[in-house]
């Protein structure tokens, strides 16, 4: 513990002696101009409410994420579960525990049970 | 949970102008001085930065607040901006990048400074870039453990692993330095 904070004291005396990177003005201009460049091509019309859902889709599922890479990872997925299917079609089918022809049958345990009914 | 940029982002989203510049200048220091140091190279900061302003100007007709705090969401989306360009670059070890001289001392800065902050910055590009987001994140930006947890996805007690290990790394690599650190 006195180690660890006698290392982060080093650290944070270490990492004060680098000079500040302060943005040059032209760099917020620059960010302003892009926002700027943003606005005009945002989309209008019918689409853009259609864009934007998919957009919102693809943040819940891949927050910040571009929009190609939650639509990839979906069509990896579901070609992979679709391949699986075709491949393997008889697995299922093999393993299933019990059908409704063979239903299992049962037994009161309590004989009380048994007289009530 | 009060949000502080929260307006100002639903302003951007709506095509307010002054809102953006707001956020821009409240924002755009830091970010940049963390991209600096995750990246090594000031231009490569200054287009992560860009990247990350694109990506909030895109999202921001869409902002909800009050479902994460905004300042955690645009240094999730910095960090990330940074570890892919970290990817992307490959092979080129990140010692060569963090060597480019674009910090600009003041005229008043010695030899010494200079070359301190060289070797600083040379091994802070030697860490693993997790425990060096982690260091970075609690330095430059001030913020506690739980937001900088927070911030790269991790449990408070995982960061603090992570920051015990990068400091220790960096006090290792810079331990002939201890003078000028002030030991």
């Amino acid at each position: 513990m006195i180690n660890d904070r006698s290392d982060a004291a080093f650290a944070d005396r270490a990492l004060d002696r680098l000079p500040a990177a302060s943005p040059a003005p032209e760099f917020e201009a620059a960010l302003l101009a892009a926002y700027d460049g943003w606005q005009s091509r945002r989309p209008a019309g019918p689409w853009a409410g259609l864009q934007g859902a998919l957009r919102a889709f693809s943040d819940l599922v891949w927050p910040g994420a571009p929009l190609w890479a939650p639509a990839s990872a979906f069509a990896v997925a579901l070609l992979l579960g679709v391949g699986l299917g075709v491949m393997l079609p008889g697995i299922g089918g093999q393993r299933m525990p019990f059908s409704l022809e063979q239903t299992p049958g049962f037994t009161l345990i309590s004989p009380d049970l048994e007289e009530d009914l | 949970m009060h949000d502080p940029d929260a307006e100002d982002v639903a302003g951007a989203g709506r095509g307010d102008r002054a809102a953006a510049a707001r956020l821009i200048a409240r924002h755009s220091p830091k970010l940049l001085t963390v991209a600096r140091r995750m990246l090594g190279g000031q231009a490569e900061a200054e287009d992560a930065v860009q990247d990350v302003f694109l990506k909030l100007w895109t999202h921001a007709a869409r902002w909800q607040p009050g479902k994460a705090k905004f300042e955690t969401w645009l240094y999730r989306v910095t960090l990330n901006a940074c570890y892919d360009r970290l990817r992307r670059r490959g092979t080129e070890p990140l010692e060569a990048a963090a060597a480019v001289p674009d910090d600009r001392p003041g005229p008043d800065a010695g030899l010494d400074d200079v070359v301190l902050a060289r070797q600083v910055e040379a091994a802070l590009g030697e860490l693993p870039e997790r425990q060096r987001a982690a260091i970075l994140l609690c330095h430059f930006r001030d913020c506690g453990n739980v937001d900088a947890a927070e911030i790269m996805g991790l449990s408070v007690e995982a960061l603090e692993s992570l920051l015990a290990r990068g400091r220790r790394a960096l006090r290792g690599r810079l331990a002939h330095l201890k003078d000028f650190a002030g030991e």
